[in-house]
Order: C-alpha cells, then structure tokens, then sequence
C-alpha cells in the first residue's frame, strides 16, 4: 500500500482556521499542476464508556476511524496505550450490542483529492457531524509507487519543500505540520498500511484538540 | 443471525459420524482447531453486563482472529416450537491486537476453550455448517498446548446456519431435516437442552464403519 503522511493545519498564534485557508491551499494545489478527482471522507468517532457505577479505570481517548480507502473496515484505538486494531466494519455492530461503549462525538475530515504525478494528496476540512463549524484542516500527502516509509522519506520531505515555497507566496496565517507517530510503538512496521492513517489520524485529533484548549 | 443445534458423541464413534457427514454433505472435511476466549464486561462497565468471544483459528499458518457477539435467543411462541435456536450473531475479523484491546477497554476473561476436531462447511438447502470438535479447557492461562478435554471421550457436534429475519424459519426446517439423517448416530437439540448419547449410535457407527458408508441409516 501506498504510504501517506497526514498533516495538520497550526494557526499562528492569535489565529483561527477559516475557510478562506482552505480556498487558499487549494490554489496552491491547483497551482502546483494538481488534478482535481473526487470527493473524499474520513469520520473519526469518539467512544465513552457507559459505567453504572464508580471505580475501574476506563480509557479516555478511545477512538473510531472509519477510511475512505477501506470501506469495509473499521479502526479502533487507544492512544495512550499505543493499541490500535483493524476491523470488520460489522465491529461497530458489535460494540453497540456490547452497550459498553457509546458513540458520542463525530468528526469528519472531507474535501477534493488531486492528482499531481506520482502523489496524490487529499484536501479537508474538519467538521463535526452535520455541522458548518470548522474545526480544523487537514491535508494527505501520498505516494503512490512506494511502501515503504523510510524509503520514501526523502522524496516526502522534497516534496513539502516544494509544497513549502509554494505556500511561502500567499502569507497565509499557518502552516502544515506533519508529527509522525511513532508506529514501532503500536506495532506497527516500515510497510505502510491502513493502520499506519488510522494513527495518524488519531495523532492529528490529539493535535486539534491541544491547539483548540490552547487557544481557550 | 443464526439457527443452531448441538448434540454429543462418544469419541470412538466420532469416525462413523465423519464416513455419513463425508456423504451427505458432499465436500472435504476441514481441520479445525480454534481458541475461543470468552470475556466479560467489568462489574461497572455498561448499561447490563456484556459478554464477547475472542475466536483464534489456529489451523492457519497466521492465526487469524474473529469477535463474535452472541445475542439472546429469540422468543415467542414461534421460537418455541423450532427444533433449533435462533439467535443474533455478529462477527468481525480483527486484528491480533484484539484481546489486548478488549483487556483495555474493562474486559475480563472469564473462560478459554480450545476446540480441536473438524469441520464441513456445505449447502443443503441452505448453507451450513457441522464441527465436530472436542472441547479442552487450559490449566494455565492461554496455554493452548496443555490443554485437557473437559469431557474425555465425548465431542460436541454443532450444526449451525446463517439465516435473517425473512428466512430463519425456512433455514431451521433445513437444519432440523439435516438432522434427522444424524439421528442414529447423536441427537441434536437447542444448545442446554441436553440429551446425552442416544441408544443407537454404537450400531449404527459399526454399520457405517462395515461398508464405508453404503448402508442406509
């Protein structure tokens, strides 16, 4: 599979996201003799436990991930345990059988994928479940001949650097920030797999959340 | 969902059963040997307590890992008079961080089983499933190679099939006409419903192990 590294959007301090960024970077994207394709989707649910009474610890940050690339599939983790798993999709049947554990608050990352030779990079917004409200952006950058990640790393980094000066032009308020987990931690190896975005994207939500206390 | 029978057999008439399952079913048997682990919700965790199965299949070169939710039976007056059981099951392939997952989210073990024997996966009206398996309990924890049969000299026989809410009354009658053809051999009833080994089985094994198979039961 294909690797990717999944960025955020970091305001400059005293700044907001705002959809004019997200107009912004697509020019860029555009600019950069990317081809707009598709629509694309991901949902990060988060999961609370349902207790009917006190004592026993139970996981904060217990997350769902449902990827546009894997619709058959469903990722669950727990990130302060490093613990992620792959699923059937049926597993959120199951987990609302087991009613030990409900849905609570959805998030979606949406927007256009472009093509730009041998990458392909994904373009969203950050929403929470029908909902305007933008909560943050974000932005995919895969490429597609190589698997593995540390192979691919220089070309990755050649790549934002490009992506960088273009991006230099427009003085936007931010920039994007790739923080790659550390996946030895989740078990998880060079090859790149669906395992591998579900971190990050898990990452990312952790990074969203800092930025958005940070700012409260 | 699922319609489901269970019944037991004397080990030493386990290949008998395989000569008759061989010829109504028409396929190849499939070894079968899977770590179930049953876990428990923790004494706060949850609306009601819940209770889920971690399925290891060991037959593969890679274990590969099932979750499956058991749901209760179904009821009424029309479930009652099914032979068989109908109930809700779930399940979904995961990966093998599973069980540390479920650990992790307040799940406690309650009992691990392994089950060792084989399998026919088939149609016959419907599609089915028989496993004839013995069932063996760990000393140690999740120590699949020490593993004792809980009952020596008895195996459990399961027929289940997948059915829906639209067909499971058309999937038991198959399953409970499927049966019939078993029954010198072992008696198949709604799992907890015991009725132990039946009279006939010794005859009949020695029947199908004279002629392979050829008599009619």
């Amino acid at each position: 599979m294909p690797l990717k590294w999944v960025l955020h959007w970091q305001p400059n301090a005293g700044t907001t996201v705002n959809s004019q960024i997200i107009n912004e970077v697509t020019q860029v994207v555009e600019s950069i003799n990317g081809i707009k394709e598709g629509r694309w989707k991901a949902t990060i649910t988060f999961y609370k436990p349902l207790l009917r009474g006190f004592g026993g610890e139970y996981p904060r940050d217990f997350l769902g991930i449902a990827l546009p690339e894997q619709p058959n599939k469903y990722y669950l983790i727990i990130r302060p345990l490093r613990i992620v798993l792959e699923a059937d999709s049926t597993i959120t049947m199951i987990m609302e059988k087991l009613q030990s554990y409900k849905q609570r608050v959805s998030l979606n990352f949406e927007g256009f994928q472009y093509q730009l030779g041998d990458f392909q990079l994904r373009v969203g917004k950050v929403l929470p479940n029908q909902s305007e409200n933008l909560r943050g952006i974000v932005m995919e950058v895969e490429y597609l001949p190589i698997s593995s990640m540390e192979k691919a790393r220089q070309i990755m980094e050649e790549f934002m650097t490009i992506w960088d000066q273009a991006v230099l032009k427009r003085a936007l308020p931010g920039h994007f920030v790739h923080m790659e987990p550390n996946f030895g931690e989740f078990g998880l190896g060079d090859q790149y797999t669906s395992q591998h975005t579900a971190v990050q994207y898990a990452a990312v939500m952790a990074q969203l959340i800092a930025t958005v206390q940070g700012r409260n | 969902m699922e319609c489901v029978v269970q019944g037991i057999i004397e080990t030493q008439h386990v290949e008998a059963l395989e000569i008759l399952l061989q010829g109504l079913c028409g396929v190849r048997r499939e070894p079968l040997k899977v770590h179930e682990i049953c876990l428990k919700s923790g004494p706060n965790l949850g609306a009601v307590p819940s209770e889920v199965r971690l399925i290891c299949n060991l037959e593969q070169t890679e274990p590969t890992w099932t979750v499956r939710f058991v749901g209760g039976a179904m009821r009424g007056a029309g479930a009652e008079q099914l032979s068989v059981l109908v109930r809700t099951v779930i399940e979904s392939k995961a990966s093998k961080n599973v069980l540390r997952l479920f650990y992790a989210l307040g799940y406690k073990l309650d009992h691990e089983l392994l089950r060792v024997g084989f399998a026919f996966h088939f149609q016959r009206g419907t599609q089915m499933t028989v496993t004839v398996s013995s069932v063996n309990k760990m000393p140690q924890l999740h120590n699949t190679d020490e593993a004792v049969p809980v009952t020596p000299g008895i195996q459990l026989v399961e027929v289940t099939a997948p059915a829906s809410s639209e067909t499971y009354t058309e999937v038991a009658s198959a399953v409970s006409s499927f049966c019939e053809y078993l029954a010198p051999l072992l008696h198949l009833s709604k799992p907890g419903i015991s009725t132990g080994v039946v009279p006939t089985a010794a005859a009949a094994a020695a029947s199908l192990m004279s002629d392979g198979g050829g008599t009619t039961l």
